[in-house]
């Protein structure tokens, strides 16, 4: 049998296999498809200091492949997550990670310091990466220096580990990559989605209500096994690899170009139980291939 | 007025027929076991080609009838992209993913009132169940308006007569009912002075705005069923909202902009910012 367990950034993971945030809610809605127990851990959706309502509809189009979403981080707020989302977390036996996101770095650490107080919380993740976020997000997360500010910030006000949510949307990635660690991220997640629009050529306005969205899905897997496979080469801390995971094969393949953990979103909304059948597809794939444990695979693409 | 809604599942269904109804309209029979769906309820299907990478997302489709004891469920839609067309041409005893039942239902009528099912295009279907339902026991004799753009997409006689005794027809090009818009059928029926009238409407955005200002305007009970673009159907994805009329009044964070799949798709039309 092989072990499947998994040493993120210090958080003990029962398996490699996470819900990516903003695909997940706060974990209630997929309690009748899932055993959540059965999962290495949950990233929450977003949230941010303030409650949220959202972008004006229509918020979803079905792309090549995938989606686009202009969501907009629609969310209860910190003190709305901690009272009425953070005690059905607290009961499952998976570990939470908390994302969130915020205008400014100042709110990002009052954020942290509040969420200190919140037992039970794996790990933070920061969300600099969301394309739906006019007053933060991608703001930060295109920009080296504002990304640590950021990332500081967090770090300074936690004794938890921090994980940096990373945008595809930059010149270059690795430069980020670089400024995270050096604010005190203690990992990185990757990828964020894709800056997209969809047009409707007949009323000749664009099918979001924001105009444009976050591409997700199969389509932008190939961008983030290269991303990654950057980034790996040029960081030591870990990383957590996402991007159109909707196989078992999928999440080997982003083990091999160096994610130590994945995160499983866009494939959710197709199939609910789709995280526990990769957990199983990958215990089943190294079984056969006489992997003993997770390190084997991790980052060993030969190339 | 809310009752107690089945308990959803991710289960296999197998396809029993598929034929055509009207003008590119087709209703597929799919079996499958131990799965109730109210009427207004909706599933969210994944034919086995479906299983690559495009198209990508479920077909969300409403429930024109369902058989329990023999464990059948059909969903009438139009082809109109790759997904229906995918559904279309499953091969009779092929196997497609079922997520359902999604969503509330259509209120129940109190036992005096008179419903007027008001359908329009695509949004018939969900009406056929609700209204063969009402019929059940003879409580109700509800009427069925509906309307289609000409009369080669209107769904048979049969199938609207099993959900109404008074069928009331419009097209936009009059070649059958009544040239024009249903909402002029509606407005002749509420005219006509039924027995305290309850509407319930589904079809395009338009249509069931246009509905729901006509009872507004009436003070006639109104509830529509709506569609949004859609990913996940069960409330995770908050993609599929509509914006509310009643925000103010909402502390919950889907107070502004409610969703769909979960919080829907029948909406009180006084509700919606139209």
């Amino acid at each position: 049998m092989t072990d499947l367990t998994t040493n993120f950034a210090g958080i003990e993971l029962r398996n490699p296999v996470l819900l990516a945030s903003g695909t997940c809610g706060y974990g209630e809605e997929l309690a009748p498809f899932l055993d959540l127990a059965r999962l290495g851990g949950i990233i929450t959706k977003t949230i941010t200091p303030q409650p949220r309502v959202g972008n004006a509809p229509p918020r979803i189009v079905e792309t090549a492949a995938g989606m686009l979403n202009s969501i907009g981080l629609q969310n209860p707020g910190l003190d709305g997550f901690v009272q009425d989302k953070w005690p059905y977390l607290a009961r499952l036996q998976t570990e939470i990670i908390v994302n969130i996101a915020a205008p400014t770095a100042d709110l990002h650490r009052e954020m942290s310091a509040r969420l200190e107080d919140v037992e039970g919380i794996a790990a933070i993740e920061v969300n600099i990466s969301s394309p739906n976020m006019k007053d933060g997000g991608m703001l930060f997360g295109c920009s080296p220096t504002a990304s640590r500010e950021v990332i500081a910030a967090v770090r300074s006000a936690t004794r938890r580990p921090v994980i940096a949510k990373l945008t595809p949307n930059v010149t270059d990635i690795v430069a980020i990559a670089h400024a995270v660690v050096d604010g005190g991220a203690d990992g990185i997640s990757m990828i964020n989605t894709l800056l997209g629009m969809a047009v409707d050529w007949r009323s000749r306005k664009p099918v979001l209500g924001n105009v444009t969205g976050g591409l997700s899905g199969p389509a932008i897997k190939p961008v983030a096994l290269a991303l990654l496979w950057k980034v790996r080469q040029a960081v030591d801390v870990p990383i957590m690899g996402m991007g159109g995971i909707a196989t078992a094969e999928d999440a080997l393949e982003f083990l091999v170009a160096g994610a130590t953990a994945v995160q499983v979103g866009t494939s959710t909304f197709v199939e609910p139980g789709a995280a526990a059948d990769i957990v199983a597809g990958i215990e089943s794939h190294c079984d056969n291939a006489g992997i003993a444990q997770m390190e084997e695979l991790v980052g060993t693409l030969r190339v | 007025m809310r009752q107690a809604l089945p308990v959803v599942a991710d289960v296999g269904a197998r396809v029993s027929s598929t034929t055509q109804v009207a003008d590119a309209f087709f209703q597929t029979r799919l079996q499958v076991r131990d799965v109730s769906v109210e009427p207004g309820q909706f599933v969210q299907l994944r034919p086995r080609c479906l299983k690559g990478t495009y198209p990508y997302l479920r077909i969300p489709l409403s429930v024109s009838a369902v058989d329990t004891e023999r464990g059948l469920v059909d969903v009438l839609y139009e082809v109109v992209g790759p997904k229906t067309s995918a559904l279309r041409h499953v091969c009779v005893g092929d196997e497609v993913g079922f997520l359902g039942p999604l969503g509330n239902r259509f209120p129940e009528p109190a036992s005096d009132v008179t419903p007027i099912l008001v359908g329009g295009g695509i949004g018939v279907p969900p009406l056929i169940y609700f209204g063969t339902t009402l019929r059940t026991g003879e409580r109700w004799d509800p009427i069925l308006v509906v309307g289609a753009r000409n009369a080669g997409k209107h769904l048979p006689d049969t199938l609207l007569e099993s959900a109404s005794a008074d069928v009331r027809r419009a097209t936009d090009d009059g070649s059958l009912g009544q040239a024009g818009l249903v909402t002029n059928l509606l407005t002749e029926a509420l005219e006509a002075g039924s027995a305290a009238p309850v509407v319930y409407t589904c079809g395009p955005h338009a249509m069931m705005a246009s509905v729901a200002r006509l009872c507004a305007e009436r003070d006639v009970p109104c509830f529509a069923s709506l569609e949004e673009y859609m990913a996940c159907g069960f409330g995770v994805c908050v993609g599929c909202v509509v914006e509310r009329a009643d925000k103010e009044s909402q502390p919950s964070p889907y107070g502004h902009y409610a969703r769909v799949c979960v919080d829907g798709p029948i909406f009180d039309a006084r509700q919606i910012a139209w």
